[in-house]
């Protein structure tokens, strides 16, 4: 954390500046693996996505 | 050129905080394993770009099984009473039908990780926990009796999720000795 002395934080972001990011970001994270015990959590098709972007 | 720069590093947004998201698997529990056995963290990001990338892909608490705890702290904080940090805090909650929560979390997400609260870093992190009958959404903070941050977060919270009823700040303390007997130290 980069708090200054007075707890002033730098990097605000508003969520309707941040809601504009979504739809640019829609591929898992290249350093994220999906081990066994992820499977309940991922969405239905993020392995249909990720074989996609193999090729 | 081999310095050319990647075009995702030059428009890449950092986040004041690095955040770590837990996971609690529903199917790994079982009665015989310890409480926090089975959370494990999954992800850390510190861009807004990296928190989309994961959070468009995983399911929201709408589909996610009941039993299934999903969490999103600060960096080098684990979303359990032991942890130092969180040793003297507290948590507001808020409750849903069930299905109900998804746009409250996200909220609750975004409002963190953009440093909306006057007293985020008074914030540990946030917890969904889905459940047979209802989502419950609560925030994790480091010092409970510093009653004015509290407050101020709980009444920035419930501005942000449009959350018109009344929400209750138990203390990690009263939780442990109590459990859901613990009564709530501020409301708002």
């Amino acid at each position: 954390s980069v708090h200054d002395e007075d707890g002033v934080t730098a990097k605000k972001y508003s969520r309707d500046f941040l809601l504009t990011f979504s739809a640019q970001c829609t591929n898992l994270p290249e350093r994220f693996e999906i081990t066994s015990d992820l499977t309940a959590l991922m969405s239905e098709d993020t392995s249909a996505s990720r074989s996609d972007r193999e090729h | 050129n081999a310095g050319k720069p990647r075009k995702s590093i030059a428009t890449t947004h950092p986040l004041e905080n690095a955040w770590t998201f837990w996971f609690d698997n529903p199917t790994a529990k079982s009665k015989q394993a310890a409480w926090g056995s089975s959370i494990r963290p999954i992800y850390t990001f510190s861009t807004v770009e990296e928190f989309w990338s994961l959070y468009n892909n995983i399911r929201h608490p709408s589909k996610l099984g009941p039993g299934a705890d999903f969490h999103c702290f600060k960096n080098k904080i684990e979303p359990k009473w032991e942890d130092p940090i969180c040793a003297n805090g507290g948590k507001w909650t808020v409750t849903f039908p069930r299905g109900k929560s998804d746009t409250s979390w996200l909220y609750t997400l975004l409002a963190m990780i953009g440093e909306q609260f006057d007293h985020g870093d008074e914030i540990c992190g946030a917890v969904v926990n889905v459940r047979a009958r209802q989502d419950k959404i609560s925030i994790w903070t480091k010092n409970a009796a510093n009653e004015s941050a509290q407050l101020s977060i709980g009444k920035q919270w419930k501005m942000f999720l449009d959350y018109n009823e009344t929400i209750g700040f138990i203390f990690h303390d009263d939780a442990k000795k109590h459990d859901r007997g613990a009564k709530n130290r501020y409301t708002c």
